[in-house]
């Protein structure tokens, strides 16, 4: 018995030895993955190459990791057992998904995915027997839990010495995983490491991007090293590609070689560099200049913003009342307003950053994508325009009118209007300065910060100057009755900003909600007429009060309901676009017969609705679209849509407008100015 | 005449203007200190950790059914590190478990001992961060994910439990085992050789 029991469990533990070279299930079937070894050619060829694969198919959901698993995870992984003489080479790793799960990134791949690997057959094979390929592959297969995997599998191949035949099953496999494969690139870029950031450089010479890469087209291979979850930082010119990736806290300090594979938004295409530690001498000037320019268009846009409808009448009115106030308190008030106006942005800037560091889609004018700001704006400005029209109080202390001269208290007014200057800037700020703060947002955050900064100085800089420069006081004209007048005249820009943002508010919800708010309009100017009755009788005073606060009430139901109001926008179309959607573009690309022509466009977009007035709407250009094929894709902003937020990314970008063409043979797509002329346009869309 | 109090009106538009406040939290760095927290363990007891200013304190972020975590307790690997740093260098270890209700890994406080009982367990308590305050304060990522906090409150370890990213047990005895080796060089009054490492495991199932 005993002897039986020994010869047993040697037979047993014989054939466990005898096992790695036996023919292995294939495919294999484990937790929530079909894993296969596959071969592109039917047979092998002695002396040649061809390439082998593992194949994966997870269940929906579940995917696998690349070499760079991300923030967590594990990548694949393959060990071969082959004959002697037969050179295998490494996984080509087709590029990733970019995988969120809760606050961290992977990077790996959902469907069905090939690792292919290419295999040197030595021309001394003998012709008898085939070819037994064994691999030995771990992965780890994910939704939000995760499972390790294990399986050996293995492939007999003939040989032949003909020409093999493709295996048509997997020919489609092995394209994909080709088509996502990295061209390798010569030239090798340098890296700086920095406290929080690696700062990269890339070459980028002898090729060129259809478009601005986007943060989400760039995958670094190395593990461990970069932050996947935050924002990257990309920029190119001057043939050079600037990154700059945020450091991964459990990245240990030293680094001798990079990798970054980049995705061209527009072909799809993929390469592959790798960097090296280096000193980023030439491009960090030129990256520091065109932030010094970027700084500088800020200041001048800010500056700009003075002049419009929204903000004139506060400026004007907060200027003249300076100049009443005693010299000696100009710079004071002028530095109140300042700061003023500097938290304003400030707060709006973090606020942004923050949403998008917390995953939301969010572009810059995503405050009017709210019809609760839009609607609370709307209250503002009419009731400011009331105010300056003489039918209420309200607003005095902002703008200092009536204020003692030495009042030391109206500093605290000084910087409350420098906020309201702010706020009624702020629908303005996103139809005119949404490209320039659309690339301050996608920046380090820090310096994206600086931007919306400059931007505030700038709009704060008219009174900082007649603060500073007493002569600058004495150009304005004297005081006097005139003064009032001039407060009057001014509430009709008020009235006009406010018929603005209720159309767009239109464009947002619909008939119904616009009633709201008019109702709300209505009942805001009730309550500040009641407020103005002279006090005649006293027993009516109780009553007064009750209407006054009755109205209040129904203004604040009136906006709630005006922002609830969940309808779809009313489509506007103009007869010749489409809606824009992902599938209508890519069906339209891959038609050779047809161009495409996109424009993403928003309500508030100010810029936009000139363009499309201008150029966008005349019969040349309807005919333009007609003649050369082109299909006039249009996609609206007006409210949060995350598809075209992506879009503008890949682009580069964080704000409409924005103009693309796609030429009929496929080509790169070209990004059109964001200032349209009628001839241009259509020049553009003869030559597609 | 209704005066409108302009600065209540003023505090509107500025909250307009702020939105939410949310609080951004700065990743822990090595050498700096460690942040604070307070925490409840699954007797009900509440801990500081400046309570245990003076001792060197372990944290271990866990979730029982996450596969690197059971490589690590199904080979004891965890258990013995656990003991070995009770005994012989008197450290306070606090396993710390921050998936968030209905997650992978979230469990009851009667649910915690049991998991410590039947796998022999020897932490000095198991704090529930179900709301992910604590794990989010030290940037936790994955399970497990280690940390040691010296006696001065500093912040001297944090990564990986070792060397070897796999679910494999197998690879242990061939890993180094980080959190040892810092407590080896820590008791010969030696600096951590290697302070940062790679914490490789299953994403911490956060509250949202």
């Amino acid at each position: 018995m005993l002897h039986a029991h020994r010869y047993f469990w040697m037979l047993l533990f014989g054939w466990m030895l005898w096992l790695p070279d036996s023919l292995q299930a294939n495919p294999v079937w484990r937790d929530h993955i079909e894993v296969e070894l596959v071969s592109e050619q039917t047979a092998i060829t002695p002396g040649t190459t061809s390439r082998l694969g593992l194949r994966f198919l997870p269940d929906d959901e579940w995917h696998t990791y690349w070499q760079n698993p991300g923030d967590s995870g594990l990548p694949i992984e393959l060990s071969w057992r082959v004959p002697e003489g037969v050179e295998v080479g490494e996984i080509a790793w087709p590029y990733p998904q970019r995988i969120e799960v809760g606050h961290l990134v992977n990077y790996g791949f959902e469907g069905e995915h090939l690792l292919p690997v290419t295999f040197s057959w030595p021309s001394d094979l003998p012709m008898n027997e085939p070819v037994r390929i064994t691999v030995d592959a771990a992965w780890l297969v994910c939704k939000v839990e995760c499972i390790p995997g294990e399986a050996t599998l293995s492939l007999d191949l003939p040989i032949s010495n003909e020409r093999a035949e493709r295996l048509s099953d997997h020919e489609a496999l092995f394209a994909w995983a080709e088509q996502r494969r990295p061209q390798a690139m010569n030239t090798v870029g340098d890296f700086k490491l920095e406290s929080d950031q690696l700062s990269v450089q890339l070459p980028i010479e002898d090729f060129v991007l259809a478009g601005p890469p986007s943060p989400k087209h760039i995958f670094v291979t190395n593990t461990n090293l970069v932050d996947h979850a935050k924002d990257f930082f990309v920029a190119s010119g001057d043939g050079v590609l600037q990154l700059a990736l945020p450091l991964s806290p459990f990245f240990p300090g030293s680094l001798d070689e990079l990798g970054v594979v980049l995705i061209d938004p527009a072909t799809q295409k993929a390469y592959a560099w790798s960097a090296v530690e280096g000193e980023l001498i030439s491009t960090t000037a030129t990256g520091d200049l065109a932030y010094v320019w970027v700084l500088l268009l800020a200041f001048m846009g800010g500056v700009l913003l003075n002049l419009m409808p929204c903000v004139f009448p506060v400026l004007s009115i907060k200027a003249l009342h300076l100049v009443q106030t005693p010299s000696d308190h100009h710079r004071s008030h002028a530095l109140a307003y300042t700061l003023g106006v500097l938290l304003s942005f400030l707060a709006l800037a973090s606020l942004l950053m923050l949403l998008r560091a917390g995953g939301e889609a969010l572009g810059w004018g995503f405050q009017l994508q709210s019809p609760w700001v839009v609607g609370v704006l709307i209250y503002v400005l009419f009731v400011m325009g009331l105010s300056l029209s003489g039918m209420a109080e309200l607003g005095t202390r902002w703008m200092g009118i009536g204020q003692t001269m030495a009042d030391t208290s109206t500093h605290r007014g000084s910087l409350m209007s420098g906020v309201l200057a702010s706020v009624v800037a702020s629908p303005c700020t996103a139809p005119f300065m949404g490209t320039a703060l659309g690339a301050a947002v996608l920046m380090p955050w820090a310096m994206g910060l600086g931007v919306f900064l400059m931007l505030g100085l700038g709009l704060a800089m008219p009174l900082l100057l007649l603060g500073f420069v007493p002569a600058l006081a004495q150009w304005l004209p004297k005081p006097g009755a005139w003064m009032n007048t001039f407060k009057q005249a001014m509430a009709f820009p008020l009235y006009l900003a406010v018929v603005w943002l209720v159309w767009v508010l239109a464009r947002q919800t619909d008939a119904m909600a616009v009633a709201y708010i008019l109702i709300g309009l209505v009942a805001l100017a009730f309550s500040l007429w009641l407020s103005r009755l002279p006090e005649r009788h006293p027993h009516l005073m109780s009553v007064r009060h009750t209407l006054v606060a009755l109205s209040w009430l129904v203004a604040l139901a009136m906006l709630a309901s005006a922002s609830r109001s969940s309808n779809e926008p009313n489509e506007v179309s103009d007869g010749l676009s489409e809606p824009f959607s992902v599938a209508r573009l890519e069906a339209a690309i891959t038609d050779p017969n047809k161009a495409v022509f996109v424009n993403m466009t928003a309500a508030w977009c100010v810029t936009c609705l000139v363009n499309e007035r201008v150029a966008l709407s005349s019969e040349a250009f309807a005919e333009a679209l007609e003649t050369n094929n082109v299909v006039y894709l249009k996609g609206d902003w007006t409210r949060r849509d995350e598809v075209i937020t992506d879009y503008l990314a890949e682009f580069g970008r964080n704000g409409v407008p924005l103009y693309v063409v796609y030429p009929k043979d496929g080509s790169s797509p070209k990004v059109l100015p964001q200032i349209l002329t009628p001839d241009a346009v259509i020049s553009v869309l003869e030559t597609l | 005449m209704v005066r409108i109090p302009s600065l209540k009106v003023g505090a509107l538009l500025a909250l307009m203007m702020l939105g939410l406040a949310t609080q951004a939290v700065a990743a822990p760095k090595v050498g700096e200190k460690a942040p604070d927290f307070v925490g409840v363990d699954t007797q009900g007891n509440t801990h500081n950790l400046s309570d245990f200013a003076g001792q060197t304190v372990i944290l271990e972020w866990t979730n029982h059914d996450c596969p690197f975590v059971r490589k690590h307790y199904t080979s004891s690997n965890m258990q013995n590190q656990q003991r070995m740093a009770k005994e012989e260098h008197g450290v306070v270890w606090l396993t710390i478990i921050s998936s968030s209700p209905g997650t992978q890994g979230h469990v009851s406080a009667a649910e915690a001992d049991e998991l410590t009982t039947s796998r022999d367990a020897a932490p000095t308590a198991v704090l529930l961060d179900e709301d992910g305050t604590i794990g989010r304060a030290y940037d936790a990522r994955v399970t497990p994910h280690m940390y040691i906090i010296d006696a001065s409150s500093t912040l001297v370890y944090m990564g990986g439990i070792d060397s070897n990213p796999s679910a494999n047990p197998a690879d242990i005895p061939d890993a180094t085992q980080y959190v040892v080796e810092a407590l080896k060089e820590m008791a010969a009054g030696e600096s951590i050789s290697e302070p940062i490492t790679r914490p490789y495991g299953c994403s911490i199932k956060y509250a949202d």
